[in-house]
């Protein structure tokens, strides 16, 4: 190979502190090396310009520059003696700036160390290879797992940019967490008067296909190309024919099925709908309630249905779809509040979360929209709310903020003071986080204008004293106990990673952190993206965040989506690793540590088996390679002879 | 010669090597630079995508063949560009890291460790230290056989 | 197909044999010089052929070896339904090369194990040796002399010859010496490696054979000098290639031709796995190999 070396000055930023003019007369001492300069300043156009005229002049076939770091410049130097027309992984850097000239003073030991970098990397390019990234066509449709609001949003914005969107929801309505809500802050909005709209658009898009009540099974394939297995969960009705007339429902004889939309407070039928503005409005049956399957009688729905949609011996139903991008966006369940034993929470009936007071204070809900007390039913005059119940509190493995639930108690005590003008309304907070576009104001406006009271501190313990409840807690601005009785207390139960979510992280090959939230990309500047390329995230899934923030990042998901799929194929990375399949010898460890899934086995003619690397997949990291025992899987680019060659140059 | 200027010969030819990560190590060893944090000029550093990549037989050999310390560091567990390369790493490091003394080669002069692209002054303080302790160790034995 | 053993070229000496019909059975024999761990022929032999649908391969395996199986089950390297185990609780195999060489008698004609005592019986008389003088090392510090898995049991089970506490002995004893001690240790004992790879060959973990990295070009980790470092190396390169998988059945160092403790560096790593990882290879043939499988949330290291 004939190798030119180009030493960079920098300016001064690394001549003032390394001999770069020695360390050029000494790569022309280096096995290979043809031709050594040293340059003022390489990377400018000049510069380039030069390293061009050289390669063409002298022949080279593989250039070093020793400059900067190759994390600055690798880009524009493999740019530039690609123009000369040498492929563009026959270059390689010495960095010998920002590891050798700004480090140190010393110019003689610099200059001995820019020496041997540069002698390393002359090693390496011995053993470099050009190397050809391919295309793969992208297969323009997308997933969206979740359907909540963020999932919601996402899917319109995708379906409006004319893309196919396959729409994955668990539960037997979309809406999520947001079709629960009776209000939202900080506007008052009534939330399914804003929601509604959107579950209906989902509902009317013709490229848009919604799978209610399924979940993800599997999936494999890569960026462009991922297949997708969704488990479609048995409803026991053909929801082809049902037209969610209702009939069913009020005639079922099973009363006791739980409701799981109105957080318990009621009770279902066993073949029910969850709510009336429900997408897609069909029926399911829950068939640990329903008298046909608990005691093989019964049947009344099955008569009575007029379109004869029931099916009792309707399976499980695995589809398969094949997409180009995965936007996952499964939000976010909310803490068991019964782990504060000393709260009471699921023994004491007056003792309700959150969400349960949102069902209460819902049109839709158990009381019809009259705040009234589950235990009685008869409306509450003194109301105490308390913040941060699974939220800032290490003793129960949840440090973190939920974010939402100071403006959501300060929106529930708004409500009831409106609903009941004559009543009590009081919070207990750690402190107040309320940053947000008004939503300190809206805050303000629950002390100033409704007269909520604030009391900062936390409550040690709540028991009943006759009918009513007792809330024990500091007041630690006055420094002193309180006490309020209370004929229903609300906890602001926070949010945590939905149930499961690790287990479908391990399914897209995503990470999560120690809470169940997924990690995107970079916390600052890829916020939606994921590590895995072509799955990306938007709402709570990704940790806790209000609707205006998960409606934003559905759509920012979207975006990412619809500039993925604005090109037609994608352009994959050479530099992934490679199988000789002379040398392997089919034992498979690779397989079982890639943490990309892009190694599959293959069997040969002569029935032997070998790993296979899928290059569209492989993102590069090596892992096989340092596993591999007879070392037959190389990463391209930095192959054990390269890394070798480099080693053995300090060696010698 | 006098002993000191015989020591200073061989401490001047004290040789580290250091596989650093692209994603976080190489780059915190950037922002060092970056940030003009003055360090030893003894470590070579080896660019490699992931910790995972770095097989223990890679910090074994120049070991034996008489490097004088071998420094590996990557992104912190959790963080890794790769998801789990690192921890991987860890494991199969530290099995190496518990094993070299038994063969006869000072373990001290093998260590790992997780810098990100952001911590300069970390990568500044780790480089720092190990150079302090392998001139601490002295040349490795091995390179003069 | 079974593999068990069988009577070699003199009485000192055993060899595999591979029984192909009921009227090999014969030719089948165990005794304290059934030293060979025969699994590595399921995984590298030309010597077994391919099986044909749904028959299964019989093999005779004494405790260590039936870790090696297990060892090899995990790994997807033999499946467990190809197999049909006879599993044999052992109370040690000899150490040949000692008894030859220490017990001063010749024309041997057959031993046996009679309690603590070993009887070897040569043209002369018998003659009783207290048995742990002649035990080969790993079978001094056997903590599995019964099968861990096995379809038929040949023998009773046996109650272990060592305590788990006890079972890295050897290298405590290392470990007390001084670095520079080991050092020198190991440098004199390596430097009379002839990389013959008996070590290697013999080693049913050893998965690689031909392709092994001590040998290939392509990439090129060694070269053929002779050196120490390059032995050095090509023992690291096989005790590593080991961390986590190794099940001590102790053949490398049996068959080593220069008499170098070549399992000892095995132990240790071992050790390691055990102490570090809380593993012990070829017992659960559900589990992974740690060194092919993370912990996020392990902490101390």
């Amino acid at each position: 190979m004939r190798i030119g070396v180009f030493v960079c000055q920098c300016g001064t930023n690394i001549a003032g502190t390394v001999d770069t003019e020695a360390v050029a007369r000494r790569a022309m001492e280096y096995a290979d090396v043809v031709y050594a300069t040293s340059y003022v300043y390489t990377c400018s156009e000049p510069g380039q310009q030069e390293i061009q005229r050289r390669i063409k002049e002298m022949n080279l076939q593989g250039v070093v520059v020793a400059a900067c770091s190759p994390r600055m410049h690798e880009p524009t130097f493999r740019r530039a003696v690609e123009r000369a027309g040498l492929n563009r992984y026959m270059f390689e850097m010495a960095n010998i700036r920002e590891h050798v000239s700004w480090i140190s003073t010393d110019k003689e030991a610099n200059t001995r160390k820019a020496m041997e970098l540069v002698h390393m990397a002359v090693a390496k390019l011995r053993f470099n290879q050009p190397l050809f990234s391919s295309k793969v066509p992208i297969n323009k449709r997308v997933l969206i797992i979740g359907a909540g609001v963020a999932g919601i949003q996402a899917a319109l914005d995708c379906s409006d940019g004319g893309l196919d969107v396959v729409l994955v929801e668990k539960n037997p309505s979309i809406g999520g967490k947001m079709a629960q809500l009776d209000k939202t802050f900080p506007t008052i909005d009534c939330s399914s008067c804003i929601l509604g709209p959107k579950m209906v658009d989902i509902s009317q898009k013709e490229n848009v296909t919604l799978h209610a009540c399924s979940e993800v099974e599997s999936v494999s394939g890569y960026v462009g190309n991922f297949k997708v297995q969704i488990r479609k969960k048995a409803t026991y009705v053909n929801w082809n024919a049902c037209t969610g007339c209702g009939e069913c429902v009020r005639k079922c004889p099973s009363r006791k099925a739980p409701d799981p939309f109105n957080e318990h407070l009621a009770t279902a039928r066993a073949i029910n709908i969850p709510f009336p503005q429900a997408i897609p409005k069909k029926a399911a049956i829950n068939r640990d309630y329903c008298l046909h399957f608990t005691k093989g009688k019964c049947g009344v729905c099955k008569k009575i249905c007029p379109v004869n949609a029931i099916d009792y011996d309707m399976q499980d139903e695995l589809v398969s779809e094949e997409v180009g991008a995965i936007i996952v966006a499964t939000g976010f369940d909310l803490f068991d509040h019964s782990v504060y034993g000393e709260y009471g929470g699921g023994r004491y009936p007056d003792v309700i979360s959150g969400l349960q007071y949102e069902r209460i204070l819902s049109a839709s809900g158990p009381f019809g929209g009259h705040i009234r007390r589950p235990s009685n039913g008869r409306e509450p005059r003194d109301i105490v709310f308390i913040a941060c119940v699974g939220s800032r509190d290490a003793s129960v493995g949840r440090p973190y903020c939920s974010g939402v639930c100071c403006m959501y108690i300060a929106k529930q005590a708004i409500l009831t003071r409106d609903h009941l003008p004559d009543s009590n309304c009081y919070v207990f907070y750690m402190d107040i986080r309320s940053p947000g576009k008004n939503y300190d104001e809206f805050v303000r406006r629950a002390q100033e204008e409704y007269g909520v009271q604030y009391i900062r501190g936390r409550v040690g313990k709540i028991y009943p004293r006759g009918d009513r409840m007792v809330v024990q807690g500091a007041d630690t601005l006055l420094g002193i106990q309180v006490e309020v009785e209370a004929d229903l207390v609300v906890l602001a139960t926070g949010v945590e990673a939905s149930a499961g979510a690790g287990e479908l992280a391990e399914k897209l090959r995503i990470s999560y952190d120690q809470y169940g939230f997924y990690m995107e990309s970079h916390p600052k500047l890829r916020p939606v993206e994921t590590n895995t390329a072509g799955v990306f995230l938007a709402g709570a899934c990704q940790g806790p965040k209000d609707i205006p923030a998960s409606v934003a990042q559905g759509s920012a998901a979207a975006a990412k989506v619809q500039a993925l799929f604005a090109r037609d194929a994608i352009e994959t990375d050479p530099q992934v690793a490679l199988v000789n399949e002379r040398t392997c010898v089919g034992c498979l460890k690779c397989i079982m540590v890639c943490p990309f899934g892009a190694i599959q086995s293959k069997t040969l003619r002569d029935g032997s088996i070998k790993a296979e690397v899928l290059a569209s997949v492989c993102q590069g990291c090596g892992l096989c390679n340092a596993t591999c025992p007879p070392k037959a899987i190389q990463l391209q680019h930095a192959t054990d002879n390269q890394i070798l060659a480099e080693l053995n140059i300090l060696c010698a | 010669m006098d002993q000191s200027a015989a020591s200073g010969a061989l401490v001047d030819s004290i040789r580290i090597i250091g596989f650093l990560c692209n994603w976080c190590s190489y780059g915190g060893a950037d922002t060092a630079g970056v940030c003009r944090f003055k360090q030893p000029t003894d470590l070579r550093v080896v660019r490699v995508p992931c910790t995972g990549r770095v097989d223990p037989l890679f910090v074994a050999k120049p070991l034996i063949y008489g490097a004088d310390g071998v420094l590996v560091s990557g992104c912190h567990p959790k963080d890794c560009h790769y998801a789990v390369g690192n921890l991987y790493a860890r494991r199969r490091l530290e099995v190496l890291k518990n094993f070299l003394s038994f063969m006869g080669i000072d373990q001290r002069r093998f260590r790992y460790t997780w810098v990100s692209a952001s911590e300069g002054q970390r990568w500044q303080q780790v480089v720092s230290e190990f150079s302090e302790t392998i001139h601490a160790v002295g040349p490795n034995p091995l390179a003069r056989k | 197909m079974v593999i068990g053993w069988g009577t070699g070229y003199d009485p000192l000496h055993v060899t595999p044999v591979f029984l192909r019909g009921l009227e090999d059975v014969s030719r089948l024999i165990w005794n304290p010089l059934c030293v060979q761990n025969l699994t590595g022929y399921l995984v590298k032999g030309a010597l077994t052929p391919p099986l044909e649908e749904g028959k299964k391969i019989g093999i005779c395996v004494r405790g260590c070896d039936s870790r090696s199986l297990v060892a090899l089950i995990q790994e997807k390297l033999l499946s467990r339904e190809s197999l049909h185990i006879f599993g044999i609780p052992c109370r040690g195999t000899l150490d040949v090369r000692r008894l030859m060489n220490e017990s001063g008698l010749s024309q041997i004609r057959s031993v046996t194990i009679q309690g603590d005592h070993l009887v070897v019986q040569n043209d002369e008389e018998a003659h009783r040796f207290p048995l742990e003088r002649f035990l080969a090392r790993r079978c001094l510090r056997c903590r599995h002399p019964n099968p861990v898995i096995y379809d038929e049991l040949v023998y009773q089970p046996i109650t272990p010859r060592t305590a788990p506490e006890d079972a890295y002995r050897d290298v405590e004893a290392m470990e007390a010496r001084s670095l520079q001690e080991r050092h020198l240790f190991w440098s004199s004992e390596l430097d009379r490696c002839i990389r013959c790879y008996a070590c290697r060959n013999a080693c049913p973990l050893c998965i690689c054979q031909d392709r092994c990295i001590a040998e290939t070009r392509e990439p090129r980790w060694l070269t053929q000098r002779v050196n120490l470092p390059e032995k050095f190396l090509y023992h690291f390169i096989h005790a590593l290639h080991l961390a986590g998988r190794c099940t001590e059945c102790g053949e490398c160092e049996r068959v080593c031709p220069m008499e170098i403790p070549v399992t000892l560096i095995k132990e240790k790593l071992n050790q390691i796995t055990r102490d570090l990882l809380h593993y012990e290879a070829g017992l659960d043939p559900e589990a992974l190999p740690p060194l092919l499988t993370y912990n996020p949330n392990e902490a101390g290291i």
